[in-house]
């Protein structure tokens, strides 16, 4: 077969896309291939973020907060939304609502999980006792344990599980 | 797993409560930051040397991205930015780069547990003298929200080359992103991929520890390698595949002219030979040095900044030569 491309060398590559929910499906050789970017393992990495992020702020919520300019640092919303960089830590309050749902978009989270500022004992290996929501991870790990415990009949088990459940919700 | 991974990094992103982000930052506010990151790290127990983006050539500079030592951000962005290298290059603090601090380990092979054990000492180091920005929603605030709660990206450099070569390895990648990491070419954001080096990091930052995302990093790491191992089983009875690798050495160790791209692709497949026992020459790790050493500022900075890309393409080919014979 020919390459669809050049009509000149024989194809090697085939080529499947979903564009907008249509679906097409060509051969290649292997020039036209790597001229088409098509010879590439990881095709979609190269992620420009500020263009994400600018894209991402355009789509969000409309202003709620209403104000117009940071007091510490002198950013407007559109200043943050045209370079995709926030301009102090200040922001993060000025304009919380508005970067909220790119915030979530981006991370799929909003609730920050781990270190913290002069939490030296914070470590790699640490599960992060006396951290907030690392508890709450572990709190439902141990009642899911529980759980299991009562239904194997093991109560021995289930009621060291409830005394550190316990005292972890204390 | 030294056979796939070349080295490992861990940055972390910081910022100043009281000053601006970079992005609105005064030179002479620029300069405060540098000389405040620079107190906090006297007498901390780790020698640190101050390398002043203004003093220095961009050459120099440039050679110090291909080392992982600065991003590219670094050098191309405005004066007043200042980076602060351990003696033994392991750990480099850049100040006023994308945030006021981007402080960076990076360890040979796959060793991201004693990286962030580094990164997280350093780090209560400076913290002790310097007042992060934090808040307890979003963790720690940096000046693009992508990084904002660890403030952490976590990376390891894999040698994919048999991935590489096979059309089968392509939905890896798009997987990638939906389990919180991103793929990229070798020297970060927006690089083509070069020599079947790539760089894999977690992308997200919010609403997961330190812990989380070097375990998930590590755990997709070792399936990725178990991957690229099956594939290579696949390949390199091919005698094709063999004979590849052969020339590839041979052309390394007698040609005259070599520029960059060709010399990647070159040490890569000689690289999977000796990785996978089929050639007997230069150690990987003498490889992985190798490579830094043939970028082009590496070798300007070397042997004289006035170069022309054939000049290079010599000396280059000189070095790899005399390396391999």
């Amino acid at each position: 077969m020919l390459c669809q491309h050049c009509n000149k060398n024989e194809a090697t590559t085939h080529v499947k896309t979903m564009i907008n929910g249509e679906y097409t499906e060509y051969w290649l050789c292997p020039e036209c291939a790597h001229e088409l970017g098509y010879d590439n393992m990881f095709p979609d990495f190269h992620t420009d973020f500020g263009g994400l992020l600018s894209s991402f702020f355009s789509n969000a919520l409309p202003a709620r907060s209403g104000a117009a300019r940071c007091k510490s640092c002198g950013s407007t919303l559109n200043d943050i939304k045209h370079t995709g960089k926030v301009g102090c830590a200040d922001c993060y309050d000025t304009f919380f609502s508005e970067l909220m749902p790119t915030i979530r978009s981006v991370h799929g989270n909003t609730e920050h999980k781990g270190k913290r500022p002069g939490a030296i004992e914070y470590t790699v290996n640490d599960d992060g006792a006396g951290n907030k929501s690392e508890n709450t991870d572990k709190l439902s790990s141990l009642k899911a344990e529980l759980k299991k415990a009562i239904e194997d009949e093991n109560f021995e088990r289930a009621a060291q599980l409830r005394d550190e459940i316990k005292g972890l919700e204390a | 797993m030294s056979e796939a991974v070349v080295s490992t990094r861990i940055r972390l992103a910081r910022n100043l409560r009281e000053y601006p982000f970079p992005i609105r930052l005064s030179a002479d506010k620029a300069q405060e930051i540098v000389a405040k990151v620079g107190e906090a790290l006297t007498d901390c127990g780790i020698k640190f040397h101050k390398i002043d983006s203004d003093n220095v050539s961009d050459t120099i500079l440039v050679s110090m991205i291909e080392r992982h030592l600065v991003s590219p951000d670094f050098v191309n962005g405005e004066r007043g930015r200042a980076v602060y290298l351990s003696d033994d290059n392991t750990v480099s603090i850049m100040v006023n780069e994308e945030d006021h601090i981007r402080l960076q380990v990076i360890k040979d092979g796959f060793a991201l547990d004693e990286a962030y054990e580094l990164a997280d000492k350093v780090d209560n180091i400076l913290s002790k003298k310097l007042n992060f920005a934090f808040s307890d929603r979003l963790g720690y605030l940096t000046q693009c929200p992508t990084n904002l709660g660890t403030g952490m990206r976590a990376s390891v450099m894999l040698h994919l080359p048999a991935l590489d070569m096979s059309t089968a390895a392509y939905r890896i990648g798009a997987n990638l992103s939906k389990l919180g990491l991103t793929m990229r070419g070798l020297y970060g954001e927006s690089t083509k991929p070069s020599g079947a080096f790539f760089q894999l990091s977690n992308q997200v930052t919010l609403g997961i520890s330190e812990k989380a995302a070097i375990e998930n990093l590590k755990n997709i790491t070792t399936q990725l390698i178990a991957q690229e191992m099956r594939a290579r089983d696949g390949i390199l009875g091919d005698i094709e595949v063999e004979d590849k690798i052969s020339r590839a050495l041979g052309i390394l160790k007698t040609a005259k002219l070599m520029d960059h791209s060709e010399a990647m692709s070159l040490l890569s497949l000689v690289r999977l030979g000796v990785t996978s026992k089929k050639l007997e020459t230069l150690s990987a790790d003498s490889i992985d040095k190798l490579i830094v050493e043939i970028q082009p500022a590496s070798i300007m900075s070397r042997c004289g900044e006035d170069m022309s890309p054939r000049d290079r393409d010599i000396k280059r080919a000189e070095i790899i030569r005399n390396k391999f014979n």
